[in-house]
């Protein structure tokens, strides 16, 4: 057992509360930034934060402190318990549970860990060195950083164990508004090809002809996995999360076993997935689990915290978020699956189509409906009879999220990791049909 | 306090004998509170403490910063040696050296003024505050659903640097909102909030919060809310629009504040935030907006929720000209972007808690106000839309394409307000908004509003700014989907 059980199993033991839970998440983060060619930030953070949550008959407190030492954990334990008898009764509180323990992490990677600084700089370089090659600029980051999690309960819930990850993010840039993005994600920064990332996104920034802009309207659109991920994430908050399954808010609510989306997509939530490798349990202890959301366009399931798993009757997927937040459980693993069309075949496909890069700024315009509005951004491009012929002007897209994943024609084989707001999402390009794009930009 | 100024001045000479050009050294210590009730049941209490220290390097001519949570002499001393080595990393590949605007190194100590700390009420008197409101709106409509909270965080910061300044700071911050809701047949809901979509956030105590009238405008929210469930979609059309003084200063956020960030405009957020259609060559030629159109930014306005003494790299809060009758004239600044550019101090460096490194944010980003009445506006307009509290948003990474959603429309025909309408949303280009501008509120109308959650930077960082603004008439404007 490490230090940092002992500690908060000793902690535990002196608490006055009925039932006490301690979460653990300690952080080692680097990024460097660059822009215009050179590093203008370059970071490192180590920190620790605690949380504790008391529980006395139907009563919770949260507490929160970044302080790892026994007086000031001890402190916040005694706030949590102070607060949770200032509080009313929670008819749908059931209490903390007892949890097995989780299989060991795969997502943790020495390699990555212990990236120095100047091996980063080294790959800033060679992207700096790419972009002015090919006369453009580069501007992006690069992160490596490792995390873990403890949880500690008084029902007998033990879990500890760490994820590293490494995420490369890059835009080259040209005159006339050239740009093009590129992103990758891996849990061992070697995987990371820094020079094929940067290639690709020279690709797409490259000199081609004047943007054309294209009337407002309904289009075919291409969205590569950037852009898919852009959507999912949404999609995943509007619908695919235990609390709005319980207030009804959710799309998914009464419509388990229906068909809500073409029959091409299916989504899992998926920790244990080779690429994405999620911490192998959840802010309270649970084990992450498989979870189909949505299977050939019929709707399965959400993802749920113990809290409103139980007001289901259902148990815990293990899709806690951080103590005290207000989302409720959501997906941090999403897994959509591939398709059978190679990506040149799905561009080979499109007699007139727009390619998307991805999507910027976006927000719902009216959530019931998972309609939002956004722009496209860096790499927009027309497809004609199967070919990319020139580059467009960037537009704003007003459109219903599911009406869109009910309009897809086709999925590609490829995919990649697409890291967002600390969910990551495994995605393939989409071929889509009648996307509204309702003004240039 | 003592030990810990102690030990930056320990990192700063540490860091100065790896070989650092320039350090700074800032420790923050942040209490945080917040309070949410909902449908008459306290929904959560939440109550945090967070500290820790970062130390920011120039070595070899670029930047390094390391931060941490673990305070202690060998831990500080381990920081430095990680900044000096992460900058002398970034030096591997600048061919440019940064190079700072000069400032005044000061030694000087500021607190947020207020009347009544709320960190010295209890938990019981701000409970009992929410379940009144409660009460209030549960008398007034019975059915409708109900949110309300209140956020208090209260900052000490301690920032000294190798060019002699030393300043302590105490900053508190205070928050509160309500928002109803009435549900329909089906998902269909309607909410409206108050006093903004966000609620209330300024700088200062629990006073402010007593102050704000919200019990008087309890009825009327739930029959607004009520109507909007019941009202038609807002048309669509190219007509004149009265946009509220909370929404506009959203939209003040997105399309000003935002695009005249120096570090923005000169390409360091390309890859994450965007960049800027504002560049330095338009500087005393781009009319930005109408001659109604006159913005600072103020990092000393009383209440502004960005207001402080000192930014995060110890300039002084001071007021700074953005656009003058409608022409680009400044940029929110920091010290290495004001050198770039030859542009003023801002006062407008903030990172988000010891852990981040500074950047350019918004402080409080006020639009002046003008000399009309809100009857005024409404009353020169024949056929146009009134728009109330902010719902959507979006803007392009250059900041120009806008779209912008509201909880509440109504439509004006004639000069007066007619039909409640239900979705307004409208769209424009930056210039072409701020230069259709026609008609601003005049002083009794205008406020300084809170944003509490603007992001920016990689890693994110929030932070937490204010836009002044009264209600604006804004003519031919594209309405509607």
């Amino acid at each position: 057992m490490s230090d940092v059980i002992d500690l908060l199993h000793k902690a535990i033991s002196k608490s006055p509360a009925e039932q006490t839970e301690l979460v653990r998440e300690a952080e080692e983060f680097f990024l460097t930034r660059f822009a215009e060619n050179v590093i203008h930030q370059n970071m490192g953070r180590s920190d620790s934060t605690i949380w504790c949550r008391a529980i006395n008959g139907r009563k919770i407190g949260i507490a929160r402190t970044n302080e790892l030492r026994y007086d000031s954990i001890i402190k916040t334990i005694l706030r949590a318990h102070e607060i949770s008898l200032l509080s009313p009764e929670d008819a749908q509180l059931t209490g903390f549970r007892k949890s097995p323990k989780a299989s060991p992490s795969r997502g943790f990677h020495e390699s990555t860990a212990l990236c120095p600084p100047a091996a980063r700089a080294e790959a800033v370089g060679k992207i700096v060195g790419i972009a002015e090659r090919n006369a453009l600029s580069a501007a992006g980051m690069y992160q490596t950083s490792t995390t873990s999690l403890a949880v500690v309960n008084s029902l007998g819930t033990v879990q500890e164990d760490r994820v590293a990850e490494a995420r490369l993010s890059l835009t080259m840039t040209g005159s006339e508004g050239r740009a093009g993005f590129a992103q990758a994600f891996s849990r061992d920064v070697t995987r990371i090809d820094v020079e094929a990332l940067a290639e690709a996104a020279c690709r797409k920034a490259e000199k081609t002809s004047e943007p054309a802009a294209l009337s407002p309207g309904k289009y075919t659109v291409i969205l590569d996995p950037e852009a898919v991920a852009d959507f999912l994430l949404f999609l995943g908050f509007l619908g695919f999360a235990g609390k709005g399954m319980v207030s009804k808010r959710s799309f998914m609510a009464d419509k388990i076993g229906s068909r809500i989306m073409s029959e091409l997509v299916s989504v899992y939530e998926d920790p244990d997935d080779d690429e994405m490798a999620y911490m192998p349990f959840d802010y309270e202890g649970v084990p992450r689990k498989r979870v189909a959301l949505v299977e050939n366009g019929i709707a399965r399931g959400a993802v749920y915290d113990n809290y409103y798993a139980s007001v289901m009757s259902l148990e815990s997927t293990g899709n806690a978020l951080q103590p005290g937040n207000s989302f409720g459980p959501y997906p941090k693993a999403m897994s959509m699956l591939p398709g059978k069309f190679p990506l040149a075949d799905l561009i080979s496909r499109a007699n007139r189509a727009i390619w998307i890069t991805h999507f910027w700024y976006l927000n719902y315009v009216n959530p019931m409906q998972t309609t939002v509005t956004g722009t496209t951004r860096d790499g927009t491009f027309l497809v004609e009879n199967g070919k990319v012929t020139r580059r467009l002007k960037d537009m704003r897209i007003q459109q219903s999220m599911l009406e869109a994943f009910n309009n897809i024609e086709a999925v590609s084989v490829e995919r990649r990791v697409v890291p967002k707001y600390g969910a990551l999402m495994r995605v393939p390009t989409l071929l889509i049909k009648d996307f509204n794009c309702t003004a240039v930009v | 306090m003592a030990d810990i100024e102690k030990m930056a001045r320990m990192a700063l000479e540490r860091a100065d004998r790896l070989g650092a050009e320039y350090v700074d050294f800032r420790y923050e210590e942040s209490r945080y509170e917040r309070l949410d009730f909902v449908d008459g049941t306290p929904q959560k209490v939440e109550q945090s403490t967070d500290r820790g220290f970062g130390i920011r390097v120039i070595a070899d001519g670029a930047w390094g910063f390391y931060s941490s949570a673990f305070i202690n002499q060998r831990e500080i001393s381990r920081a430095a040696e990680m900044a000096v080595a992460i900058a002398k990393a970034s030096a591997l590949i600048n061919k440019t050296r940064i190079r700072l605007a000069p400032k005044a190194a000061a030694r000087d100590f500021y607190r947020t003024p207020l009347k009544v700390d709320p960190f010295e009420m209890t938990v019981s008197q701000k409970l009992d505050y929410l379940r009144r409101l409660d009460d209030l709106v549960a008398k007034a409509d019975g059915s409708i659903s109900r949110e309300s909270f209140l956020d208090f965080k209260k900052t000490i910061k301690f920032y000294c640097d190798s060019e002699g300044s030393e300043i302590r700071q105490e900053l508190f911050h205070s928050g509160a909102g309500l928002t109803v809701t009435a549900i329909g047949s089906g998902r269909a809901r309607a909410s409206r909030s108050f006093p903004s979509n966000e609620g209330l956030f300024l700088s200062g105590g629990w006073d402010l919060i007593e102050k704000e009238p919200f019990a008087d405008n309890i009825p009327r929210l739930c029959e607004e809310a009520r109507a909007v469930l019941a009202a038609p979609e807002c048309p669509s059309k190219v007509c004149d629009i009265v946009l509220d003084g909370s929404h506009l200063g959203l939209v003040i956020h997105e399309s000003i504040g935002h695009a005249l960030e120096l570090d923005r405009v000169l390409g360091s957020e390309r890859n994450f935030s965007g960049a800027s259609f504002a560049t330095p060559d338009k500087v005393g030629r781009l009319k930005y907006g109408s001659e109604h159109i006159n913005v600072v930014c103020d990092s000393a306005a009383v209440t502004g929720l960005g207001s402080f003494g000192y930014d995060d790299e110890g300039v002084k809060a001071v007021s700074t000209p953005l656009i003058v009758n409608g022409i680009l004239s400044g940029y929110l600044s920091s010290r290495e972007t004001a050198y770039q550019a030859s542009a003023a101090l801002s006062a407008s460096m903030v990172a988000e808690g010891w852990g981040n490194i500074p950047l350019i944010r918004m402080t409080n980003t006020n639009l002046m106000p003008g000399q009309y009445t809100l009857n005024d506006l409404i009353g020169g307009i024949d056929d146009g839309v009134y728009m109330e509290t902010s719902s959507s948003w979006s803007i392009d990474d250059m900041r120009q394409n806008f779209q912008f959603g509201c909880q509440f429309g109504r439509l004006i025909e004639g000069g007066k307000l007619t039909t409640i309408v239900k979705n307004p949303i409208y769209t424009s280009d930056t210039v072409d908004f701020w230069n259709s501008c026609d008609g601003l509120g005049d002083a009794s109308l205008w406020r300084i509003w809170g944003t509490p959650n603007c992001g920016k930077g990689q890693p994110g960082q929030n932070a937490r700014t204010g836009q002044g603004a009264s209600p604006g008439r804004f003519r031919r404007i594209k309405v509607g989907r």
